[in-house]
């Protein structure tokens, strides 16, 4: 098992020098020129030329790589031009508000979907299961952004009930949750009802109930756990989409988290802060997807060899 | 079914305790009422705020900050007329290379230092140096130095007369901090602890979040009428617009003109306008043909319906521009309109030799009329669908057009390219002085590039050149008469006007919201939503 892991987190390290690197030559190629941007429509050809110089982007492109990438792994990721200092601080001042929306929106998702699917297939084709597939189409067809929009027009402006923007107590996270977890309530839901119908059919299920125990106890002790299995997970591979769409629902919502940070950053072409936060949901995402691969071969050791 | 119920019960607790977290926001709000404070939701982050290395960098709001964080030797008005701040009065000496400044002697930096002659004197050298200065260079290089007189008397030096000094330092760049706040903390410390002069100072600051002022006690003109203003960035309009309608926010920045409606459904809100200072065009480069003949660039002025993309694109909040300058700016004279007639347009076209196919393509010699139509996408009002509106009203006439669109961050690298490089033969563009000099704007644009430079020396990337107009910005520059300066802008204007080196199209209003209760909220033609005056 320790050698499983040690393997797998050694395999993260190429692919985020291959990400960093891709990046890298993606803003290398893409036309924006951050001492342009910097210097303001005002600015002559020749102080562009200046602040080009002071910040150091008249180098080779080699060196200017090499520097990058020799900070990365001493930790240092550069200097950003927008906040003046270190990206990291700035990230890590960000970080808990984006990692608390995305905890909010999975456990959105395992309270709401989860038992959602499970209603559903317990009710088959009754009228619970038809209005419970009828949202998760309706919550899939739905742009997050669009339900962001109608859920602020209800809720702050004209019931009152929830703040519309910024992060001031607890709150503040449930729109943007919901906004978020929406899809993956829908997934989640279709996925729990699907695999649930499919369990309730095996022979271990009929097995129990010719053994006398009662319809709840076979579900809850035996057909849920084995719906649990490729429920979570999905829920862990779907974490690092959630970190994607946290981008729109954070400027939406005014959410002091990385998406907004990333999207600015972008528009100034802040190089070493773009980096950052690029290699930062890189390896989120790389660790989360090995923490679901551990776990699921630690419930199932024949895929331990595999 | 018995589900169903159950829900029903679920939501009605639900409801119940949702209600009861509305009666406790409700207090909220009374509480932030009550302790007198103004919340500024702006669409763009503060990440820092000094006048120098990198000037508050994110336009506008930044500079917002900075206006009523710092005072200045001289201020702008709503109209960006010229206000005494620091300095009390001053006197142009009659060679018009220099202006002696007489300093009000009470006013005090928020560290509790004196705002002398020694100080301002520390601040204009400061701004002189390019390695400080990094980005408003171009309006603070005329200057020589400043001297101080004696302890409340500045005389500042310019290189030629400088018709535009007053408005340098009452741009955003002519912010005065405090010396010992500089000596203290470091050269480089005002971006994240200012210390200046102005009617507020700084409480907290979270760059690219949140700017907390509060009332400077000691301030000169007594204290301010605010306890405190917050600066809160809320990227999307929508989002914004929300918080002014619950009343979470008292002001708001940056309304989209199709979003101004739903404003003024509620009576409780203000929609805040005034025409801006960039007026919108379409650039032809004029050294390529065929716009190297004034005919057909008359023409495509003739082409466009912009009354109807004033009313249509931006809900009556643009106005046709009259001028190369905008309607306020410093020395504007209204110097012509081209009505929309596409008759006119294909005769002036015939003129300069064009014939229509029989596939209703223009052509000369055999060379179809084909065109490459430049536009950015968010980074002007509107930018793209003004585009596409022109590239329809040009193939009406027979023009080929291929419409590019660009990323708005990457657009300017396509417009200050050497001549041989430029990719476009016509290019949205708009030019905003935020010094609202009309001088400057004409120079910046219009003036000849010097002779063999590759790239234009600032943004006249049409190529427009014309010894007479050279002459009259020149003269311009350095007339400190006012009355003088504005005849020689108002002549200047009305050639490159009928020169047309650009399609001419509209003037965009800033618009900004208030709830009613507030009060003395300016909004200036240069973006700025003001709130040095604002109270409840």
């Amino acid at each position: 098992m320790l050698r499983f892991i040690a393997v797998r987190v050694f395999r993260i390290v190429p692919i985020v020098a291959g990400v960093v690197t891709i990046i890298f030559l993606i803003f290398q190629l893409v036309p924006g020129d951050p001492a342009v941007l910097m210097a303001g429509p005002m600015a002559t050809e020749e102080q562009i030329a200046t602040l080009r110089h002071a910040i150091g982007l008249d180098q080779p492109i080699y060196l200017q790589y090499w520097d990058h990438l020799a900070g990365l792994f001493t930790g240092n990721f550069g200097y950003s031009l927008t906040y003046k200092g270190s990206p990291l601080g700035e990230i890590l001042l960000r970080l808990p508000a984006t990692l608390a929306l995305a905890a909010t929106a999975i456990a959105l998702t395992i309270c709401l979907g989860i038992p959602a699917g499970v209603l559903a297939a317990l009710n088959r084709d009754h009228a619970a299961d038809y209005a419970i597939s009828f949202s998760v189409v309706a919550l899939l067809a739905m742009p997050n952004f669009w339900l962001g929009l109608v859920m602020i027009s209800v809720f702050s402006v004209d019931l009152g009930w929830l703040p519309s923007f910024g992060f001031a107590g607890w709150r503040s996270v449930i729109m943007p949750a919901l906004a978020l977890a929406a899809r993956l309530i829908a997934l989640i839901a279709r996925l729990t009802r699907g695999v649930m119908i499919e369990e309730l059919r095996k022979d271990y299920v009929r097995t129990a109930r010719a053994k006398g125990l009662p319809f709840h106890t076979v579900v809850v002790r035996h057909v849920l756990r084995n719906v649990l299995i490729p429920t979570l997970t999905v829920i862990g591979l779907q974490t690092g989409y959630l970190l994607g769409g946290s981008i729109v629902i954070e400027r939406l919502f005014a959410w002091p988290g990385i998406g907004d940070l990333l999207i600015n950053a972008v528009g100034l072409r802040d190089y070493n802060l773009i980096q950052a936060i690029t290699v930062l949901f890189t390896v989120g995402f790389l660790l989360v997807n090995l923490v679901v691969d551990i776990l699921y071969v630690a419930a199932n050791p024949r895929l331990r060899h595999a | 079914m018995r589900d169903l119920d159950g829900m029903l019960s679920r939501r009605a607790i639900l409801i119940g305790g949702v209600a009861a977290m509305a009666v406790s926001d409700l207090r909220l709000a009374e509480a932030a009422r009550a302790d007198n404070s103004l919340i500024y939701a702006h669409s763009v982050p503060v990440t820092h705020l000094g006048p120098d290395y990198g000037a508050f960098l994110r336009y506008p709001a930044g500079y917002e900050v900075g206006y009523v964080l710092f005072d200045r030797l001289v201020g702008f008005d709503e109209s960006l007329k010229i206000q005494p701040q620091l300095a009390e009065r001053w006197e142009v000496a009659s060679d018009g290379k220099s202006t002696t400044f007489s300093l009000r002697r009470n006013a005090l930096f928020h560290d509790g230092s004196p705002v002398n002659a020694a100080a301002v004197k520390f601040n204009i050298d400061r701004m002189l140096d390019p390695k400080r200065n990094t980005t408003n260079q171009p309006i603070w290089s005329p200057i020589a130095g400043a001297d101080a007189l004696d302890d409340w008397t500045v005389r500042i030096r310019t290189k030629e007369p400088y018709a535009l000094l007053l408005n340098t330092l009452a741009h955003g760049s002519g912010a005065i901090v405090s010396p010992a706040a500089i000596e203290k903390n470091g050269d480089d410390s005002m971006a994240l602890h200012p210390v200046g002069a102005g009617p507020y100072m700084l409480e907290s600051f979270n760059p690219g979040q949140e700017v907390v002022l509060k009332a400077f006690a000691s301030y000169w003109g007594g204290k301010p009428k605010l306890d405190k203003i917050v600066f809160r960035y809320v990227p999307e309009p929508s989002t914004r617009i929300a918080a002014l309608k619950t009343g979470s926010v008292d002001l708001i920045d940056a309304v989209p003109p199709h979003l101004v409606q739903s404003i003024k459904q509620e009576a409780a809100l203000e929609v805040l306008t005034k025409p801006g200072l960039r007026p919108m065009g379409l650039a032809m480069l004029t050294t390529r043909p065929p716009f190297d003949d004034v005919r057909v660039r008359r023409a495509l002025n003739h082409a466009i319906p912009v009354a109807t993309i004033a009313e249509k694109v931006f809900f009556g909040y643009a106005h046709a521009s009259d001028s190369p300058l905008a309607f306020n700016t410093s020395g504007h004279k209204s110097a012509g309109s081209y009505a929309y007639d596409a008759k006119r347009a294909s005769s002036l076209l015939a003129e300069a030799g064009f014939t229509r196919g029989s596939d209703g393509t223009l052509a000369r010699n055999g060379q179809p009329f084909a065109v490459r139509l430049l536009a950015s996408e968010g980074l002007f009002p509107g930018d793209l669908q003004t585009a596409e509106i022109a590239a329809r009203a040009f193939e009406a006439l027979g023009i080929k057009v291929a419409l590019n669109k660009i990323e708005a961050a990457a657009y300017w690298d396509y417009l200050r390219v050497a001549e041989a490089s430029v990719a476009w033969d016509i290019a949205i563009f708009g030019f905003n002085p935020s010094n609202g000099a009309g001088s400057y704007h004409l120079d910046a644009l219009f003036h000849s590039n010097p002779p063999g430079s590759e790239k234009p020396a600032a943004w006249n990337i049409v190529r427009y050149s014309n010894p007479e107009v050279d002459r009259l910005i020149d003269e311009a520059k350095t007339t400190v008469d006012s009355a003088k300066y504005d005849g020689l802008l108002g002549k200047a204007q009305e050639i490159i006007w009928n020169d047309a080196p650009y399609v001419w199209l509209q003037v965009n209003d800033i618009i900004s919201a208030a709830r009613k209760e507030v009060r003395d909220v300016r909004v200036w033609p240069i973006v700025f939503t003001i709130v040095r005056d604002a109270h409840f």
